[in-house]
């Protein structure tokens, strides 16, 4: 019906006049050819392009512009076909491993997205490490995705396969042994069961008289392991407890970075370090050069490092005379005798539950220590007598044996481990190389073609810790397990299974640490009901497992002879001339294994602030004498100076150093990895200013820094770190430094950093130590004085009170300095590496970082008691005490002010205030006017001055701009583009998570269920972070604190973070 | 006819009838241009290219480019950002202040004046642009409506403020300029023979006919546009001023600074009016217009606004003491006994102690020194802001950020650029604008000319 409707536009329609028909007909026509005639149009459908082609190109050649116009960035990601059960894109699983480099060992729990390790972190239910990692643990995680890792096996530098090399190699290892020649096998200290077990097999494949097994430290300990056995008869290392002990006295002990399991004391150091607990412990510290330890002591004595032995001799006596004990004759000439009375009568005090500790590897000053340990009672207290301690197991003797017998051509193969670089890390470097080239067969299993594996024949690359399984025995009683937590990403095989397969094992490793383990589970005969499949999967979960081991108690029967004639060794060594060198490993280095890390070596040196390279540290008032440059900077760089040892020259920067003795230097280990252009790592390079690879004259690349293990000396067949006799001069030239903080003093700041001592704490009420900032203001007509943090110029924040409001407590009683932290914020919120020429113009990009200051001689109330000028006293306060400051560290990172002078000169509110206390900056509307980081009073703004993840300049330092290395970004965090600021977001990232989570569960955040990368990392649990709007949290008890301030209080920002002061126990 | 007292000094010199003005306005932009005009173009044209080369570089690799850190966040970019718009406070000061105070003798200089200010803002605008992070996003300072949510700016910013401040200050004084220029336009487009220029001339002068008319409306538009310009005046380096002064940095954190700035503004705004026109006046042979006394005049607003902002300096370094402020007090002593003292002591020479010597009537009317001493301001000025900047950043609360500011050689060639940008503008300006208000200058010749007045007596 209705479509019989019709509708007319007019009467001309209807009618069809022929005006009107005229008129439609030519309507649309305006051309010769209607419609109906183009269509009909036979000869363009004659042509060979028909309409479909035409398209066609049409679109192929609109596509071919395209493509050719621009440079599409190809993004590879491949989807999963079938979802792995335990995987949920955006949920982070993690996994219960172990680190264990030779030098660090620690329990961590590895964080993965989505199949990749991204975070790594202590363990803190389970293991001796209580949850403690220090940086080079934390940005081990990196090396996972170094592009420069070997794929496959090489021989002779060309690729091969891994059946043809296990066969070449079974046969020549076999041609070896029925050759009559040796067999040695060069490993780190192995304290893996499982690996001794697979060493054992090998022994008995080729022979136990042909197989020698060499552990080789880099940075030795052998002199501990010789001191007991020259003392007790038993060449071990005992087990310390920090955590009893009262007094330590450490001499040149870096206990805190790089001594013996330091990942263990340090968790139980920071223990007894809380002011408000009943008792604090006391710790003294003898040592040349300012270590991390040393400037975390309430007592620090600079001697030379000479002087340790007769130190130990003094100590001893002091404490004999208390003790009624028989002293060790001979002069102990040049020890500070008032401050070595002084250790002992604390320690003597507190015998039974103090410790004396040594760093020496001179096995001599070690039985020196021993026998103040057997005066003091400290074994069976704070020195087990029943766990032994399995880490640094070198044998120096052997090391320089084996060398000895490569040169002298009886050794038929060597095989080398893949955590040690002997052709690196040697002293004698060159006699290993010539005796390399003698051996018939040389085997490495480096994971890069480093110094050591480019030389060797065969290079069977090992897997990455975090692909790896292992287990470990780090103490008695003790065991750890490691897991892979992602699948090879290279044609790599584990160590351990290389040398299964040469035994003819073809074992997975997994597998066969399972039977290890239940072959000693089975031993141990704690068995009732005992289902080894529960005890395995219930160690893998937590990472390690404690075992009760049959008590092997020994009685500290000590050798007096050994006593006196140690003694006699030191009392008599000749008064050194020249200066002392004293060898070192810095906290970002250590022995060098991770020198091409870029996070480490942006790392600002605890101490020194330096970064990205290693130096001559010295006392600035030799630094002066010598007429050294003083003060570094952007474009105050150091003297060059060419340090003299033994014949050996080496030319390095000059880094004044207070608290370095004088007539001492002190130079670090781990640099100037790659000197021979092996490729170690993108970053182990230094790079020009404007990018690439800086060249010296014959267009070799350069390394970073110098490798000083060249000067390594040999003591009674223990490697000696401390060197005398050596000459320093100056070259005439300078070297730009790169140090995070140029002035070194606290300029008497009292408001931005407090500290006291534990007496005065103890006794002085609140406002003694912790005086609030007060200002006089008007209320009800009168003048009254009023604390700055009540005082509001406008409306606060409506967020105390209301729902979360995240907070930090910082204590930089207990906070050592270690920079875990940095490291930590480093990976988790994919901060850039800028290189550095950048960290030397001051523009590193640490969202967090540690203040470090040193003590002055002067105040302004001292200089005005001298009849100085202000101008005069400010001036000497910029100066640091030179030769033994005391040191404060204190984190800093945004503040989160709740009056946040950032927020209100943004012009495009790019930083805001949430609803819960933090300060947020939303990176997409930053126009990059760098008001807000003037304003900023803590200065913790960063801002992208390049485009960090493309620009040339930063392509072989920053992680960002590798195709492997970017795997490591934390999917969660932007990684930000160039022109706009950045801060900490106190990981904004982990609250969203933690809330989620509680959400999903129906229950309210709970305290310590959300953490910062900072505070998981802290090893002293220094930085509590939480919701101060939960009364009960720690974070609330914190604030609350008495030793709770706020960092320069008097400017009204009403930071959300609080400090606490600083107490030492001087 | 407004009558002048005869012991006024006139303003014109020599025997000038109303087309002599003309003919002297009008005849370089008839000529052809001297070589020195070429030459002088080339130079800065030159350095123009050079700066925008600059600007390219760091625009497209990053503020990296320039040597600031994370402490110092700000240097030569906003240094030169107030310099410049200091500078361009003197043509409106001239052309507005003085209209509204009828002070007759501003009438020679205030074209050029204005010019200088249009040019100087133009320069100083630029800053802010490109010392942004992200200059494709500059847009976004401004309220518009947009697609990002309910985004809106910030109005607690100083730095939108400044958007403001500076935008409506270049408009009003361009507006201001261009309405001072019309009937000069129209001189020019009638003497004119070359039918293209004359037709350019004849768009410029917007149908200008020379009723009576349109000189009331004229006189009016001026006193309103005048109107408007004095607050500017004032507001504009107020608000810059408050880019510092709102802040919590010590040796920012000022009240002072206001007032302050306005009479460093206008002090330094004189002194560069001074080294163009003494340039100018020789050149164009404009001596009879430009007279020793308006150069006179002019170095008593020198020294004036010289000794407001040395009295301006020496409160500071008062209050600094005075307040008790551990950090106030460090950063004025920092300023002139810290790392940075040779720049303070360069300011409070070039700027409170140069400024005195044109008490002596000699050196204020000899021409050789105005000049050198024009010059020792504005480095004097650009120091002041160098100084206020970099040694209060450099060195603020927390010891462990101090840090130290080196320019790289994109931070001089950018500032030298504008500098070149600056004269090349200038220079076109004086080879095809009328470069003395003629008009104006005609109304007051039969008062102030010197004949005239010689002829009254």
């Amino acid at each position: 019906m209705a479509n019989n409707k019709k509708y007319w536009v007019g009467l001309e329609e209807l009618h069809q006049t022929e005006a009107f028909k005229e008129a439609s007909e030519n309507e649309f026509t305006e051309s010769s050819l209607s419609v109906d005639e183009f269509l009909g149009e036979t000869e363009l459908s004659k042509t060979t392009t028909n309409r479909r082609d035409f398209l066609k190109f049409l679109g192929f050649s609109v596509t071919a512009a395209t493509v050719a116009a621009c440079e599409t960035p190809v993004i590879n990601s491949i989807p999963y076909v079938n979802k792995p059960e335990e995987i949920t894109p955006g949920v982070p699983t993690y996994y219960a491993s172990t680190y264990y480099d030779g030098m660090d060992f620690a329990s961590v729990v590895v964080k993965t997205r989505e199949g990749r390790p991204i975070f790594i972190k202590g363990n803190r239910k389970h293991g001796i490490n209580q949850g403690t990692v220090n940086a080079r643990i934390n940005a081990s995680v990196l090396g996972l995705y170094d592009g420069t890792r070997l794929n496959g096996p090489k021989v002779k530098g060309a690729s091969a396969k891994w059946a043809d090399v296990d066969a070449d190699i079974k046969k020549r290892l076999q041609a070896a042994a029925d050759g009559g020649k040796k067999i040695a096998l060069m490993t780190g200290s192995v304290i893996s069961p499982s690996t001794n077990q697979a060493i054992t097999e090998f022994k008995a494949k080729y022979g136990e008289e042909n197989v020698v097994h060499v552990s080789y430290d880099p940075v030795s300990f052998k002199g501990i392991r010789k001191a007991n056995e020259l003392s007790f008869g038993k060449a071990m290392i005992p087990d310390y407890d920090f955590s009893k002990a009262k007094v330590i006295v450490s001499v040149g002990a870096d206990f805190m970075n790089n001594w013996l399991l330091h990942t263990q004391y340090v968790a139980q150091y920071s223990k007894n370090r809380n002011p408000q607990a009943d008792w604090m412990s006391k710790h003294y510290q003898f040592e040349g050069g300012l270590s991390l330890t040393g400037s975390n002591a309430d007592v620090r004595v600079p001697i030379l490092p000479s002087q340790e032995g007769k130190a130990l001799v003094a100590l001893h006596n002091e404490v004999a005379k208390l003790a009624g004990g028989s002293s060790i004759s001979g002069s102990t000439e040049g020890v500070p005798m008032d401050m070595v009375a002084k250790a002992a009568a604390d320690l003597f005090q507190n015998r039974g539950k103090s410790l004396v500790i040594a760093g020496s590897n001179d096995a001599n000053v070690q039985v020196v220590v021993n026998a103040i340990n057997v005066l003091l009672g400290s074994y069976g207290s704070t020195i087990s007598t029943q766990v032994e301690t399995y880490v640094m197991q070198g044998e120096d003797a052997d090391v320089a044996n084996l060398v000895k017998d490569m040169n002298a051509g009886s050794v038929g193969a060597l095989i080398i481990g893949s955590d040690i670089n002997p052709a690196y890390s040697l002293p004698n470097v060159a006699e290993f190389k010539a005796g390399l080239k003698k051996v018939g067969l040389t085997v490495s299993f480096s994971s890069h073609a480093d110094e050591t594996a480019s030389l060797c024949e065969v290079i069977c690359p090992d897997n990455h810790y975090l692909e790896s399984w292992n287990d470990f025995y780090p103490k008695t009683g003790h065991y750890a397990l490691a897991q892979p937590t992602i699948n090879k990403l290279y044609d790599t095989r584990q160590m351990q299974e290389s040398v299964l397969r040469w035994t003819g094992n073809d074992m997975a490793y997994h597998d066969y640490i399972r039977q290890v383990w239940q072959g000693y589970t089975a031993s141990m005969g704690n068995q009732e009901a005992f289902l080894f499949d529960d005890f395995w999967f219930n160690a893998l979960r937590n990472g390690s497992v404690n075992i009760t081991v049959p008590a092997s108690d020994w009685t500290p029967a000590l050798d007096a002879a050994a006593v006196s004639s140690a003694g006699r060794a030191i009392t008599s060594a000749k008064a050194s001339s020249g200066i002392e060198v004293s060898l070192y490993t810095k906290v970002g280095i250590g022995t060098g294994a991770q020198s091409p890390n870029p996070w480490l070596q942006e790392l600002p040196d605890p101490i020194s602030k330096v970064t990205w390279d290693n130096y001559i540290a010295m006392n600035p008032a030799d630094v002066e004498a010598n007429g050294f440059n003083m003060h570094l900077g952007q474009e105050w760089p150091a003297s060059l100076a060419k340090l003299t040892v033994n014949g050996q020259e080496l030319t390095l920067p000059v880094v004044p150093q207070p608290g370095q003795k004088r007539g001492s230097v002190s130079v670090a280990l781990g640099y100037g990895r790659g000197a021979g252009q092996e490729n170690i790592g993108k970053a182990a390079f230094r790079t020009e200013q404007y990018g690439g690879y800086a060249k010296d004259a014959d267009g070799n690349k350069i390394p970073i820094g110098k490798n000083v293990y060249s000067l390594v000396g040999m003591n009674n067949g223990q490697f000696a770190y401390h060197i005398t006799g050596a000459s320093i001069e100056g070259t005439g030239e300078t070297f730009p430094i790169a140090s995070t903080q140029i002035q070194h003093t606290l300029m008497g700041r009292d408001s931005v950093v407090k500290e006291t001592t534990f007496d005065f704490f103890k006794s002085a009420p609140k406002e003694a130590y912790n005086a609030p900032h007060e200002l006089a203001v008007h209320e009800g007509g009168e003048t009254i004085k009023k604390n700055v943090d009540d005082i509001d110029l406008w409306a606060a924040h409506p967020v105390k009170g209301v729902g979360h409001r995240w907070g930090m407590s910082i204590d930089l009683s207990t906070c050592i300095g270690c920079s875990a932290c940095v490291t930590a914020c480093h990976s988790e919120n994919n901060v850039p590496v800028v290189g550095k020429d950048e960290v030397r113009r001051g523009r590193d990009m640490h969202w967090m970082r540690i203040d470090r200051y040193y003590s002055s001689d002067m105040d302004l109330e001292k200089g005005a008691e001298e009849g100085k000028g202000v101008i005069e006293s400010y001036r000497e306060m910029e100066v640091p005490t030179y030769d033994n400051p005391t040191t404060v560290f204190m984190p800093m990172m945004c503040q989160h002010c709740n009056h946040a002078p950032c927020e209100t000169v943004c012009p495009v509110a790019a930083t805001t205030h949430s609803n819960e206390g933090l300060n947020q900056m939303t990176y997409n509307r930053c126009i990059g006017t760098r008001y807000c980081a003037n304003n900023c009073p803590f200065k913790v703004r960063r801002f992208n001055w390049f485009n960090y993840k493309a620009y040339d300049k930063f392509a072989d330092v920053n992680p960002a701009q590798d195709a492997m290395a970017r795997m490591v970004l934390n999917p969660d965090v932007t990684v930000r583009s160039r022109g706009v600021m950045e801060k900490c977001s106190m990981c904004v990232q982990r609250i969203q998570a933690g809330k989620l989570d509680a959400k999903m569960k129906g229950q309210p955040v709970e305290d310590g269920s959300v953490e910062t990368a900072c505070a998981e990392a802290c090893p002293t649990n220094a930085i509590t972070f939480g919701d101060l709007n939960d009364t009960d949290s720690a974070v609330y008890a914190g604030e609350n604190d008495k030793r709770a301030y706020h960092a320069l209080a008097e400017v009204g920002v009403k930071p959300n973070i609080s400090y606490k002061v600083k107490v030492r126990n001087a | 006819m407004h009558k002048e007292a005869a012991i006024r000094e006139p303003l014109i010199l020599g025997d000038k009838s109303y087309h002599d003005i003309t003919v002297d306005v009008v005849g370089p932009i008839e000529n052809k241009a001297p070589k020195a005009w070429y030459l002088l173009i080339t130079i800065s044209s030159i350095i123009a290219v050079w700066g925008l080369g600059c600007v390219v570089y760091l625009i497209s690799t990053g503020i990296g480019t320039w040597g600031l850190n994370k402490t110092v966040g700000w240097a030569w970019d906003i240094t030169n950002f107030v310099w410049w718009v200091g500078i361009g406070h003197a043509g409106t000061l001239i052309s507005a202040v003085l209209l509204l105070f009828r002070q007759k003798w501003r009438m020679a200089i205030n074209r050029s004046a204005e010019a200088m200010t249009i040019f100087a803002v133009m320069m100083a605008a630029l800053f802010p642009g490109i010392h942004m992070g992200r200059i494709w996003l500059a847009y976004w300072v401004l309220p518009l409506p947009n697609q990002f949510g309910s985004l809106w700016v910030n109005f607690n910013s100083p730095l939108l403020w400044d958007v403001f401040a500076i935008s409506t200050y270049f408009s009003v004084s361009l507006v201001f300029w261009y309405i001072g220029l019309i009937p000069d336009f129209a001189t020019i487009r009638d003497r004119m023979t070359n039918p293209t220029a004359k037709k350019i001339y004849g768009i410029l002068s917007f149908g200008w006919s020379g009723k009576a008319k349109n000189w009331t409306r004229f006189e009016e538009v001026s006193l309103v546009l005048a109107g408007l310009a004095t607050p500017l005046v004032f507001s504009v380096h107020s608000i810059v001023s408050m880019d510092f002064a709102t802040s919590v940095i010590p040796g920012w954190h000022t009240t002072i600074f206001p007032p302050y700035f306005v009479s460093g503004a206008v002090f330094s705004g004189f002194a560069m009016v001074l080294t163009l026109l003494l340039i100018m006046r020789k050149v164009m042979k404009l001596e009879n217009y430009i007279t020793i006394k308006h150069v006179e005049y002019m170095n008593i607003v020198i020294i004036v606004t010289g000794s407001i902002v040395g009295v301006a300096y020496l409160t500071e370094l008062f209050i600094s003491w005075y307040s008790g402020v551990e950090y106030e007090s460090y950063a004025f002593i920092n300023r002139f006994s810290g790392p940075y003292a040779w720049s303070y002591w360069c300011m409070m020479t070039c700027n409170v102690i140069s400024p005195q010597l044109f008490w002596f009537k000699k050196i204020r009317t000899n021409l050789t020194a105005t000049f050198i001493l024009s010059i020792v301001v504005n480095i004097g000025m650009w120091f002041e802001r160098f100084v206020i900047i970099v040694t209060s950043l450099h060195r603020d609360y927390v010891p462990s950020s101090w840090s130290m500011f080196y320019p790289t050689w994109v931070d001089i060639g950018v500032f030298v650029g504008t500098i070149g940008i600056f004269f090349t503008l200038f220079l076109l300006f004086a080879r095809f604008f009328p470069v003395l208000a003629l008009n104006e200058l005609k109304t007051i010749l039969k008062s102030s000319g010197e004949k005239y007045k010689n002829e009254d007596h």
